[in-house]
């Protein structure tokens, strides 16, 4: 039986992933091995821990107080960045999670999750007009493409089945339905802004915005933005973490293959699905091309009187035609961030329980090997394409009790992250802690990201 | 569901033990992720000034086009009458100024007029802004020397503007171009020709 708590950062969940001596590795991998017979998850309420974690970006590059003014700081950050480097906050929280093995070897499990998953492009080219403006840009086409976030804040209820369909393989399947409670989304944008200088146009520059076709698309903030009260609005939106409305479904798939007892593949597919978005929807779009020149004067003849030319209301509607913008209630579908996880694992040292090499005798289930080393991949297919991370890993077990995992991940965060997590069982509580980026927790100031894991498991039937 | 559960699992007594311990422990867990949270978020931050963020302010110089004009000598000759025109005039709305938006931001315009003259005759060119009472806010006028169809003569103007001026100016809603001829006929031939752009410098602070 497990108790669950589940707080993290970061998608990528690279201590937990293949972690016997944690339940969350079923989650990570619907066919990973399971070592004990049954589990349940209470439901649990803690206040969500979300934090940032840039690709490129440290709190102290901009905020360090070391006497360079921030503006500085700032012109030399939108230098740095790329239009593909992004921010991004994660969180989730286990509610309710529950397994067991049925009599026929199947591990069933089911439960729900809340997630917070909030990623946003820097928009370059949007900064660099804002900072600058286009005096020094003449020629530069200012990319709307670069106008790229999504944010989703939803609850996922999940059915899971395991089973060891061979010696050697063990398969898993979990369903995922997804009921969403907010989404934003303004991704595949197109569309430039340029100011050209040439001399075969009417004035002394051209102004052209072409191609243009943005969009930004909600889900459930429409029903709440007309609510004035922040806690009946925060109700409006948790009441729709049940069957809200909008909807989706998902697979996960994974597997494990085992060439040999202490050598072992697993792979994992997560997120495998969509979310129908078509409850309290709304969807502003903007579509066209526009050339401006400038006023041209037209001196109308005296006769005609004194004429006076709305010139300004002209460019006015002459724009609205040329790029009208649409609002409507229209639905949409939207891919989750599907996510997959790779690796390669190898046992070695003496088997737990026992006191030297030779321990041909030992055939109970107390068979672990004290050490385990190897190489995990894991992608994220985020708007912009896939986002990457590979590990290497070492876990020890101390005893069947106390397991202790390390890990080096080189990803777009950084290349200096080092893990470390443990896993103790104290009766029969099991408990695991994760933390990421050691290196930089002494200031945090100076982190890329961050990445918490914290569980309690009480577990029934444990090998 | 849950209660069917626990009825599938062997020892319901047990269960229920567990359970129990499950609070203590979540009690214990809650005060432990409260900590480990205000270690995380408050104390970690070190050399870092988040005041700083006062002080941050965007200071873009944005070019656009302003006004263009094409004006043939012949628009200085009334045919039918037989007679010189010797001024002529445009009164355009040019509101854009007028808003509450570049108020505060706005710091300082400049303007740029590029003039190519193919008609032998000299201009006085006006440039008058008027509120939307029509009161002049801000006037600016500039002369193009004759130029030829051959060699046409060029004239740039700047006209910089800030301060008590810039405050006038963005009273303006209109804008009165008039084009003074110094003489006409009607043989004259060639164009007056006006590009022109305006730079404005803004300040935004966060």
């Amino acid at each position: 039986m497990v108790f669950g708590l589940f707080v993290s950062h970061s998608q990528n969940k690279q201590l937990l992933y293949n972690w016997e001596a944690t339940q969350q590795s079923l989650m990570l991998n619907p066919g990973s091995i399971v070592s004990y017979d049954s589990h349940i998850g209470i439901p649990f309420l803690s206040q969500a821990h979300t934090n940032l974690g840039s690709s490129e970006l440290t709190v102290s590059d901009v905020f360090a107080d070391d006497g360079v003014p921030i503006n500085t700081k700032i012109e030399q950050m939108i230098l740095n960045l790329s239009s593909r480097d992004f921010f991004t906050a994660t969180q989730q929280l286990e509610i309710l999670s529950i397994g067991y093995k049925t009599r026929y070897g199947t591990y069933i499990s089911f439960g729900m999750y809340q997630e917070l998953d909030v990623i946003v492009y820097f928009p370059k080219d949007l900064a660099i007009l804002a900072r600058e403006g286009n005096r020094d840009y003449i020629g530069y086409p200012f990319n709307f493409d670069n106008i790229s976030f999504r944010g989703d804040l939803l609850t996922v209820f999940h059915l899971g089945f395991n089973e060891k369909i061979s010696n050697k393989l063990t398969a898993g399947i979990r369903f995922k339905l997804y009921s969403s409670m907010l989404n934003i989304t303004s991704t595949r944008n197109t569309g430039t802004l340029t100011t050209t200088r040439t001399n075969d146009t009417p004035n002394i520059y051209q102004h052209t915005i072409s191609d243009l076709d943005v969009a930004i698309k909600t889900s459930g903030y429409t029903g709440i933005r007309e609510i004035d009260d922040d806690k009946k609005a925060f109700r409006n939106l948790v009441g729709r973490a049940y069957f809200g409305g909008n909807l989706g479904l998902g697979i996960d798939l994974g597997g494990t293959y085992e060439f040999s007892k202490d050598f072992r593949a697993t792979a994992s597919l997560l997120d495998l699905g969509a979310i129908f978005h078509s409850q309290r929807t709304e969807i502003t779009s903007a579509r066209g091309d526009y050339t401006f020149d400038g006023v041209e004067l037209v001196f109308p003849d005296v006769e005609s009187g004194d004429v006076t030319i709305p010139a300004f209301d002209n460019f006015e509607e002459e724009f609205k035609k040329a790029i009208p913008i649409d609002t409507s209630s229209g639905s949409y579908s939207q891919w989750r961030p599907a996510k997959f996880n790779a690796g390669l694992h190898y046992n070695f040292g003496l088997r737990l329980g026992s006191k030297d090499e030779c321990d041909c005798l030992v055939t109970t289930k107390n068979n672990r090997r004290r050490s385990q080393i190897g190489a995990q991949y894991y992608t994220i297919f985020r708007p912009k394409g896939p986002q990457m991370a590979g590990t290497v890993y070492y876990n020890r077990n101390f005893n069947k009790d106390f397991s202790v995992k390390t890990t080096y991940t080189v990803d777009s965060f950084s290349a200096t992250n080092i893990g470390l997590g443990f896993a103790a069982n104290i009766g029969e509580v099991n408990f695991f802690l994760a933390l990421d980026n050691l290196l930089d927790l002494a200031n945090l100031a100076n982190a890329n990201s961050v990445s918490l894991q914290l569980g309690f498991n009480y577990i029934v039937g444990k090998e | 569901m849950i209660t069917s559960f626990f009825l599938y699992i062997k020892g319901y007594d047990s269960c229920v033990i567990s359970i129990y311990s499950i609070i203590m422990l979540l009690k214990k867990s809650v005060l432990a992720i409260l900590l480990l949270s205000l270690l995380l978020c408050v104390s970690c931050f070190e050399d870092t000034d988040f005041s700083q963020i006062e002080d941050v302010s965007l200071s873009p110089v944005v070019e656009l086009d302003l006004i263009y004009f094409d004006l043939d000598a012949s628009s200085f000759y009334d045919e039918i009458l037989g007679e010189e025109i010797l001024t002529v005039r445009d009164t355009t709305v040019v509101d854009f100024l007028n808003g509450t938006d570049t108020d505060e931001v706005l710091k300082k315009v400049a303007l740029f007029f590029k003039f190519e003259n193919s008609i032998p005759r000299s201009f006085d060119i006006t440039f008058e802004f008027l509120t939307i009472e029509n009161e002049p806010s801000y006037t600016t006028s500039t002369f193009v020397p004759e130029g030829s169809v051959l060699s046409p003569i060029q004239t740039i103007f700047i006209e910089e503007i800030e301060l008590e001026d810039l405050v006038q100016l963005k009273m303006s809603t209109k804008l009165v171009t008039t084009v003074t001829i110094s003489a006409s006929d009607q043989q004259l031939t060639g164009n007056l020709n006006l590009k022109s752009k305006a730079t404005y410098y803004l300040e935004i602070d966060l």
